[in-house]
């Protein structure tokens, strides 16, 4: 595999892994765990005893756990933006001629910094919920972006894939309706988790069941939609697997996997719904949704290839 | 699959650890003492039962850090008003000066309106056995030689957490330790 390739797969790799992470963050409460950016209670490594803090933080602040925990969530941040840096860097090296590859890879740099700036901001708003919705948002047009370029590598070294499929043409509204249902989905849930928080926060006495009552209208239009994405993903997975001619195997797999990931996240919403809201549990809904809107990238990748090979 | 599952349980110990870095270690439960308040009433060691407590020794008439304390014991005791779990208790290290109508007097004056805040009193020789042997705190010269601790104990009487009564810092992480400890205690 060339260099390129390679780089750019590890950059989605490993983005993914850090939206997991910053996943953990969140359900670990440790946000704030650094009260400082870029240095954590004043030192580039944290404390690991009272006695190290600086004399101007409060040592109220200091619980070490939370620290490192995010500590390295922020040291697996920059290995990322290195990671992308190399990428960014070895695909203008040898792409720079590729619209395909070119734009992504910069959209995909230059967010990334914007990224680490969001996370300063955050620190420095006390974990503000709207920075922390776009926090989220940001990272996931991040690693649609590393994935839209991953692809567009693959198919560099295989010039021919999907130029023998064909898929029907006039489903491109479904893939519209499709991304925006699935980004409308996950501002929603974190609103439904931010709603959460702050009710914990200022009523921590009261349990999680009670605080899912408070979010009735909430809940209720996350189901709904969920159904809706239900509903269009079998569509979606209807033309291109049913309905087209020598679908690819990226095609196959993806619009299946689409299709298991979602029950798992019925299962697991259900969970979370009628049980109890179970950190990990959260953690995972979360992080298969973004996996379930990068398949649809790819998904829409694929089909897109084809229809301009047949134009 | 294995990654994931690999993954799911590194985050389930990090989760873990998170939520224990909460906690408040078990120290030593309250001995058995009998007191009474500024009522009159009688206040003993049952009285910690259910109910989070936040616990001092004070004397009404010190000149030093006792103001601060009592200060803070007040925001406390203002902020909590709506957690029925949670009671202060004030203890005298001076009962010969403290009389009963003066500890009343002394809560009057700073606020107290209910019996979520008591001031219990009884022989010296009580409290300092109380204060020295119960609490493990310095009782010697009392009541000028008194410490300025809050003692945190929860709903079976037991002690969980020192923190320093005069100190904004640590009154910040006692709140924080009253709400975990109330939550605890209902879940």
């Amino acid at each position: 595999m060339k260099p390129f390739r390679t780089f750019a797969y590890l950059s989605t790799g490993l983005t993914y892994l850090l939206i997991f992470i910053g996943g953990l963050v969140r359900v670990a409460g440790a946000g704030m765990g650094c009260p400082d950016w870029p240095k954590c209670f004043g030192r580039w490594i944290p404390p690991t005893s009272l006695d190290q803090l600086p004399v101007y933080i409060d040592p109220a602040q200091f619980n070490i756990v939370l620290a490192w925990i995010e500590y390295c969530n922020r040291v697996f941040g920059t290995l990322v933006g290195v990671t992308i840096t190399i990428t960014l860097i070895l695909g203008l090296k040898n792409y720079a001629s590729l619209p395909r590859i070119r734009w992504p890879i910069i959209a995909a740099f230059v967010l990334t910094l914007v990224e680490g700036w969001l996370g300063s901001v955050l620190v420095n708003t006390l974990l503000n919920p709207i920075t922390i919705t776009l926090h989220l948002f940001l990272a996931l047009i991040i690693v649609m972006l590393l994935l839209y370029t991953s692809q567009q590598a693959y198919y560099l070294d295989n010039p021919n894939s999907e130029k023998l499929s064909r898929y029907p043409s006039h489903i491109q509204w479904i893939f519209g309706c499709l991304a925006l249902s699935l980004f409308v989905e996950v501002i929603l849930g974190t609103e439904i988790r931010g709603g959460l928080e702050m009710i914990r926060k200022e009523n921590p006495i009261v349990d999680s069941q009670f605080l899912l009552d408070m979010l009735g209208p909430f809940k209720y239009i996350h189901t709904v939609l969920g159904f809706i994405i239900t509903g269009l993903s079998g569509m979606v997975w209807y033309y291109l697997v049913k309905k087209s001619i020598n679908p690819s195997s990226i095609v196959v797999q993806s619009s299946t996997a689409i299709l298991l990931l979602i029950l798992v996240q019925i299962v697991l919403g259900e969970i979370l719904v009628f049980f109890r809201v179970i950190p990990l549990v959260q953690l995972f809904h979360l992080w298969i949704a973004s996996w379930i809107l990068g398949l649809v990238c790819v998904q829409y990748s694929a089909w897109k290839r084809s229809q301009i090979a047949h134009e | 699959m294995g990654a994931v599952i690999l993954l799911g349980a590194g985050a389930s110990w990090v989760i873990q650890k998170a939520n224990s870095s909460y906690e408040i270690p078990i120290l030593k439960p309250v001995p058995v003492f009998s007191f009474i308040n500024q009522d009159g009433d009688s206040f003993t060691d049952k009285d910690l039962n259910n109910k989070i407590t936040v616990l001092d020794f004070i004397f009404t008439s010190c000149p030093g850090p006792c103001p601060i304390m009592t200060q803070n014991m007040t925001g406390l005791y203002k902020d909590f008003d709506q957690v029925e779990e949670v009671q202060f208790v004030s203890i005298t290290v001076d009962p010969d000066v403290d009389t009963q109508g003066i500890l009343k007097q002394y809560a009057k004056i700073n606020g107290v309106k209910d019996d979520r805040w008591q001031f219990i009193t009884s022989s010296i020789e009580a409290i300092k056995d109380l204060k020295k042997n119960g609490f493990m705190l310095y009782a010697e010269e009392l009541p000028r030689g008194h410490a300025i601790k809050f003692v945190l104990i929860d709903q079976n009487g037991q002690i969980r957490k020192y923190f320093d009564g005069t100190e904004e810092a640590s009154m910040a992480v006692l709140r924080k330790d009253i709400t975990n400890l109330v939550k605890e205690f209902k879940s």
